[in-house]
């Protein structure tokens, strides 16, 4: 007698998110529309929350004003000069801490106690030591963007593939050959990761350097707005550091893409 | 939950006896009263510690803040019943979504008694700084946009037809470091702080606010926009106590009616609320500093507060439209002429 | 230029790895070194090659590298060693850039090893792009490039498939057929051991001692798979090596 065959069930599957595309921005959506419903309906009051549609006028009033450049330029410029000192500092000793067995006895445990501390504590600190212009901004998030760096940077570097290192060494390259053409390279990948987290700090600390002696800016206009409790303005400063944020995920999204091209 | 019969007798005749006690509408109504720790808050402190809160049946709690923003946003949130502090942004852009309104004055300038006073840096004074006048580019420390310092150096600078650089330091306490490192010039500041910053030698006063603003209402009593309307009874019970507050207050430390005794127990009382981490003999003298005149029947000094709006409104600070009416309940206290 | 090792011991703290080698590595011809699992062969490579220092003995350079080497002793690595952002022509770039050749002259050296190695029309493809053979290709290019006096080969073809291996072991062989070249080659492979070594050095395991060396006189050109030659002689080696082997294998990896 041939008995009947019953399939063999099926137990795999799951476990395996894949990207769908849009549903982020319609959750977004979503959620505006929702907020800009409520608002419009009462059913959630004007101390709760901005209407989105007025968020979206004060940001079209700030840039047809031209306010929006005055407040983004010395941000940007802030953002930038201090992110340039930190990271460039931050690679420079996350290299020698990879390399030097001094440095790395000496700078690890300096490094590990400066990471912690909230930068923002240190800020009347950083007022005394540079001025309350621009030099403490400068400071402010070049030191929030340094440790960060160090610690992504000499992690890379001990990452990278030291078959590669010894390699180089058989066939007599200099030392600073492999330094230049072997570790900087396998350490980018860990480096522009590690920058993807010190320039969201930079952003982060943005508004912290803003608190102390800024008329301008992105960071005093939040903490402006909130000053004021002034809902639609405090929501349209903390868009614009939003989009900034994202803005600076793309940018280095498009550096790894040009310098990473070798990886899968 | 349910009642037995007994227990609602008990109830019932429990109230009727507290009624009977206490004249007010509210029997041991719970009130909660924000403050900060400043002289010029004296006048809750001395309610409360007198009992003037009890006998009128509140049951009144003093509940203290680090700065006057965050009061205003627990009044609007209905954390806090009421509160003194100056015109704020926050404060108009507050009455302005329907959340709080200003009920009362609370402290004004007034020519003869020791007001607020402008102060320059040392490194400022000894480049030559020795009046208001002479501040032209300057940094003028605020807290922050929209805040009394911001209003007084705006109305200093229009004066004198200068021009000052707001510098914001959100905390009374980095414009205390700011001004005696030099990294800003000139700042105003209520008058026992710029005396004992200026006897240190740190900072030297160069004017009075008063010069510029005689009548400068510098801090209003307010409460959420609820109260002044459906508990109106309980509102006009809290400005009333208040006011027996005020009363005292300025007998003994203002008007000086009361002689030494009065005085030094005035002191005494503020002393548990103020400068309390220091003995009584060093805070004696910043308490007595401090003093400035309240204002009799949290009387509202409108000239000064429609100033005061107009300012923030030509800063682009607070929405064109507000009118005073929005931010102010004129029918709980008493307007000056 | 030969290699002459003498007396060559080394250990890393109280462990012994190698004890008492004493060897030639005669030119133009290659040497094996076969043995069990860690008896020591890659260490012994590494001392050879000056990656590493003996703590005994002696390792000597017995004449002047030829003309125009760039790089006497030059490796090729088990797992290939490319770099993994650079394209083939740049990887074989790597080696001549310290030496301040003419740029001319460098590309002139890149194209002609490629095309020794059958890599001219992958010059531009990123490592990532080519299969374990084609990358181990590119590794013996790189070497080549620095016209090395001895290859110091480290098991160049134990990543690899067997397919792999046999045609990657007839490129060698025709490598080494038009311009014979010294090498020694570290394997665990015996028949590989068989197909390419002019002399075979059996170590035994650790401490590694040279146990037996057998040198096979046939052409390279005329070993194939089945020759019967040598057949017996991977045979007898793995006799030889059986028992060391077995050995070796019941040590705890700790000593």
């Amino acid at each position: 007698m041939a008995e009947q065959g019953t399939p063999v069930p099926f137990r795999g599957g799951g476990f395996a998110p894949r990207a769908k595309r849009g549903v982020g921005v319609v959750v977004f959506i979503a959620l505006i529309a929702l907020v800009e419903w409520g608002t419009r309906s009462g059913w959630i009051s004007s101390l709760t929350l901005p209407r989105p549609s007025d968020v979206l006028a004060t940001f079209g009033e700030l840039w047809s004003s031209g306010r929006l450049w005055e407040h983004l330029a010395p941000s940007l410029t802030r953002f930038a000069v201090g992110s340039l000192f930190g990271v460039c500092a931050g690679i420079g000793v996350g290299f020698a801490i990879g390399l030097f067995s001094y440095a790395r006895a000496g700078l690890v445990p300096l490094v590990a106690a400066l990471f912690p501390i909230p930068k923002i504590a240190l800020l009347p600190l950083f007022v005394i030591w540079f001025g309350i212009d621009e030099a403490s901004k400068y400071a402010l998030i070049a030191f929030g963007t340094f440790t960060p760096t160090v610690v992504a940077t000499y992690g890379a570097v001990d990452n990278v593939d030291r078959t590669l290192i010894r390699m180089g060494q058989s066939f007599g390259l200099s030392w600073w050959s492999i330094v230049r053409k072997i570790v900087l390279p396998g350490a980018m990948p860990g480096i522009l990761s590690g920058l993807r987290i010190s320039l969201a700090i930079a952003i982060i600390l943005l508004v912290a350097a803003e608190m102390l002696g800024a008329q301008r800016g992105i960071g005093a206009y939040i903490l402006e707005a909130g000053s004021l409790y002034d809902l639609e303005r405090l929501f349209a400063g903390v868009t614009i550091l939003s989009l900034l944020g994202v803005a600076v995920s793309f940018a280095i999204g498009a550096i790894e893409k040009r310098l990473l091209r070798w990886r899968n | 939950m349910t009642f037995t019969r007994r227990q609602t007798l008990a109830l019932i005749s429990g109230t009727a006896a507290s009624a009977l006690a206490a004249p007010a509408i509210a029997q041991n109504r719970k009130i909660t009263v924000g403050a900060l720790r400043l002289t010029s808050h004296a006048a809750s402190f001395v309610a409360e510690q007198r009992g003037y809160f009890a006998e009128a049946g509140l049951d009144a709690e003093l509940r203290f803040f680090d700065a006057a923003q965050p009061m205003a946003v627990a009044i609007a949130s209905g954390d806090v019943d009421f509160g003194i502090t100056a015109m704020t942004g926050a404060l108009i852009s507050l009455a302005d979504k329907g959340a709080v309104r200003i009920i009362g004055g609370a402290l004004q300038e007034e020519p003869g008694i020791d007001g607020q006073k402008i102060l320059a840096s040392d490194a400022a004074f000894q480049a030559g700084i020795t009046a208001p006048g002479m501040l032209d580019g300057k940094k003028w420390a605020v807290t922050q946009a929209g805040s009394s310092f911001h209003y007084m150096g705006s109305k200093i600078a229009a004066a004198e037809g200068i021009d000052l650089q707001y510098t914001p330091l959100q905390k009374v306490g980095a414009i205390i470091g700011a001004m005696k490192s030099g990294q800003v010039d000139g700042w105003s500041i209520v008058p026992h702080i710029a005396k004992a910053l200026a006897g240190s030698g740190a900072v030297h006063i160069i004017g009075d606010v008063a010069d510029y603003l005689p009548d400068y209402q510098v801090t209003t009593v307010f409460t959420s926009k609820k109260n002044t309307t459906d508990e109106r009874a309980m509102t006009e019970e809290f400005l009333k106590v208040f006011s027996r507050g005020v009363d005292d207050f300025n007998a003994a430390l203002v008007d000086k009616t009361e002689g030494d005794a009065g005085r030094d127990a005035m002191v005494e009382l503020i002393h548990n609320y103020v400068y309390s981490d220091q003995p009584l003999e060093k805070a004696a003298p910043s308490i007595i500093n401090g003093a400035m005149r309240l204002n009799a029947n949290a009387a509202l000094n409108m000239g000064s507060l429609r100033d005061q709006l107009d300012w923030f409104k030509a800063e682009d600070l607070v929405d064109d439209g507000i009118g005073i009416d929005t931010v102010v309940d004129d029918s709980f206290a008493p307007t000056m002429a | 230029m030969q290699l002459s090792l003498v007396g060559v011991a080394h250990a890393y703290g109280d462990a012994d790895v190698l004890t008492d080698i004493t060897l030639d590595i005669p030119g133009g011809r290659i040497l094996c070194i076969v043995g069990p699992s860690g008896c020591g062969k890659s260490t012994l490579l590494r001392l050879i090659g000056g990656l590493e220092r003996p703590t005994r003995g002696q390792i000597l350079q017995m004449g002047r590298a030829p003309e125009g080497c760039l790089n006497p002793l030059t490796y090729v690595f088990q797992d290939f060693a490319l770099l993994p952002w650079r394209s083939v022509a740049g990887n074989v770039r790597l080696v001549l850039e310290d030496h301040g050749l003419p740029g001319a002259e460098a590309r002139r050296i890149v194209t002609d090893v490629l095309a020794r190695t059958r890599l001219s029309d992958f010059a531009d493809a990123l490592p990532r792009q080519l299969s374990g053979g084609m990358k181990q290709r590119v590794a013996i290019a790189r070497a080549l490039a620095v016209n090395p006096a001895v290859m110091l080969m480290d098991e160049p073809l134990s990543a690899l498939d067997s397919q792999t291996r046999e045609l990657l072991m007839d490129d060698l062989v025709a490598l080494w057929t038009r311009a014979p070249f010294t090498s020694v080659y570290v394997t665990h492979n015996l028949a590989e051991a068989v197909r390419l070594g002019h002399r075979i050095v059996v170590l035994s395991r650790r401490p590694g001692r040279i146990a037996e060396m057998v040198d096979i006189d046939i052409p390279l050109a005329e070993r194939t798979a089945d020759h019967p030659d040598l057949a017996r002689q991977q045979q007898h080696l793995w006799s030889i090596m059986r028992d060391e082997a077995r050995a070796a294998d019941s040590e705890l990896v700790d000593g």
